[in-house]
């Protein structure tokens, strides 16, 4: 086991590996291969932060716009999946008839749905939020799902035994008892429903990130575009992030239970 | 004689198994049961005394006979809410603290929480578990996991206490002092207890009379009353009284 004081030693270390490479790499394609193409292949790290530092309010902004319509993709994704997983506990008749189709829905490419929905709603907003809830419902429903099949018979003998409902049952223990696995999904679908709605974005949207993204790559800015590329990369790292934290604060006892994790979609 | 409080008539329990000879678990199983009496349903694995405490707490269906609690089905006193079982394992919530633990089934009856509150405090003392309360079970030990367990179940004041191998996990030591404990608590309460488990000096210790069943097919091979002196304290282990008991009940499982 490493302390929690070694742990940020092996972070600090990685970030500051991760950056010196970068810059060497891109000091060998400029000065020793002599790449004319050096800026916009790699370009200097600093140069990237000085660009992102420049421009930060547009890029929070553009970001922002992105980032807003992947969290109400990604609630109402999750409300969707939580739902259906409900449903699929409640009868094996309706897990059998629901689960195939959950699968054919992931065989479906993102890339050729979105222009679907948006030639559908004709909403560049409801088709990102749409998206992105598509991405999220499907991690989440079947975490959840498996969750709510683990409970532990004699955890049910004991509310049977006591003669409490159905809406008991969930309320006291199925749902707490899924919540870990629940999480899971969560963790998993976070920053895809983030992907999901900065892809929607570059269908040609006029306002996020991938806007940007887009733009300055047509436009040759190099620096733009790794700044960009940077920001959409923080806005699926915080996602992540706001999940692990939603689950510390709802999960306390789970923080000293190690290797309850659920399965992975 | 008065009317036995609960009645097991011709009790057979048979599993089925696919592509394969069917499991006969119990057979003809007969016996009653007096108004707070404490009674051990003793015999070794796979003779069945599980599932006959599951048949009369109404978790299992019996293939054939009936159960008769004051007139009554096992459905009809579980759905009166007057069981309280304690389980093989603790079955704790692991998301609940010891005193969140101990709450859940009084929530479910719908025991007014002032009520509620003053009862955990109660069965906490009771288990000896009062600086615990609000712990989470995993920080916890196992025999103070199932002593939350007990507290649980009693905290209902069930009418009818079953407990299923409580003590089977734990060392022979903390075995000893909570069977101390359950007497001490059983003698307050005076509930009728059904108490399965698969050690002798334990039934001896703790019963009014002894069910031994045996093995394949499941079926009672005696049935001892156990006339020492309440209240006991573990000292009595050391009597030959106890010890005679104990090797009577012995004696039965060779004979078959």
């Amino acid at each position: 086991m490493i302390g929690k004081k070694d742990q940020r030693t092996v972070a600090i270390v990685w970030v500051i590996g991760i950056i010196v490479v970068w810059e060497l790499m891109a000091f060998l394609l400029k000065n020793v291969v002599h790449d004319p193409m050096a800026a916009t292949k790699l370009p200097y790290p600093h140069v990237v932060a000085t660009t992102f530092m420049e421009n930060w309010r547009m890029l929070l902004e553009a970001g922002a716009v992105t980032f807003s319509r992947a969290a109400i993709g990604f609630v109402l994704g999750t409300s969707v999946g939580i739902l259906l997983a409900v449903f699929m506990s409640l009868s094996k008749t309706m897990e059998r008839i629901a689960f195939p189709y959950l699968i054919i829905s992931q065989m479906i490419p993102v890339l050729g749905l979105a222009p679907i929905i948006f030639n559908i709603v004709r909403d560049m907003n409801v088709s990102r939020i749409v998206i992105a809830a598509y991405i999220t419902f499907f991690p989440v429903a079947v975490n959840m799902l498996s969750g709510l099949k683990s409970v532990e018979q004699e955890k049910k003998d004991l509310l049977f035994s006591i003669a409490a409902n159905k809406f008991k049952v969930y309320q006291k223990l199925m749902f707490p008892f899924a919540m870990s696995y629940l999480f899971t999904g969560l963790k998993i679908a976070a920053p895809m429903a983030v992907t999901a709605s900065i892809l929607v974005d570059m269908l040609g949207s006029k306002s996020g990130i991938g806007v940007k993204i887009l733009y300055a790559l047509y436009s040759d800015s190099a620096n733009i575009f790794w700044a960009s590329v940077l920001t959409s990369a923080f806005m699926g790292i915080i996602s992540f992030y706001i999940v692990i934290f939603a689950e510390r604060l709802c999960l306390p006892w789970q923080n000293a239970v190690p290797g309850k994790e659920g399965v992975r979609a | 004689m008065t009317v036995p409080e609960i009645q097991i008539k011709n009790i057979s329990m048979v599993y089925p198994v696919n592509n394969g000879e069917d499991i006969v678990a119990l057979t003809d199983v007969n016996f009653d049961i007096q108004e707070g009496e404490f009674i051990s349903l003793l015999g070794p694995s796979g003779c069945g005394k599980t599932t006959l405490l599951r048949i009369i707490a109404d978790l299992l269906q019996p293939t054939s006979g009936s159960v008769s609690i004051r007139g009554q089905s096992p459905r009809d006193i579980r759905m009166q809410q007057k069981y309280g079982i304690v389980f093989q394992s603790p079955v704790l919530y692991d998301w609940r603290t010891v005193r969140r633990n101990i709450c859940m089934p009084m929530e479910i009856m719908g025991i007014p929480k002032k009520e509620r509150t003053a009862r955990i405090t109660r069965m906490l003392e009771l288990v000896g578990l009062q600086d615990f309360g609000y712990k989470y079970p995993f920080e916890l030990s196992g025999g103070m996991q199932q002593r939350v367990g007990i507290a649980r179940a009693l905290a209902l004041d069930p009418e009818f206490l079953l407990m299923d191998e409580p003590f089977s996990a734990l060392d022979e030591f903390t075995r000893e002092k909570l069977n101390e404990d359950l007497l001490n608590i059983w003698s307050k309460t005076k509930k009728t207890v059904i108490f399965v488990t698969h050690n002798i000096p334990e039934s001896v210790f703790l019963s009014d009379r002894v069910v031994v069943l045996s093995p394949h097919p499941g079926r009672i091979s005696a049935i001892v009353d156990i006339d020492l002196p309440r209240p006991r304290k573990n000292s009595i282990r050391e009597t030959s009284e106890f010890y005679d008991y104990v090797t009577k009940i012995r004696r039965s499982f060779e004979g078959v």
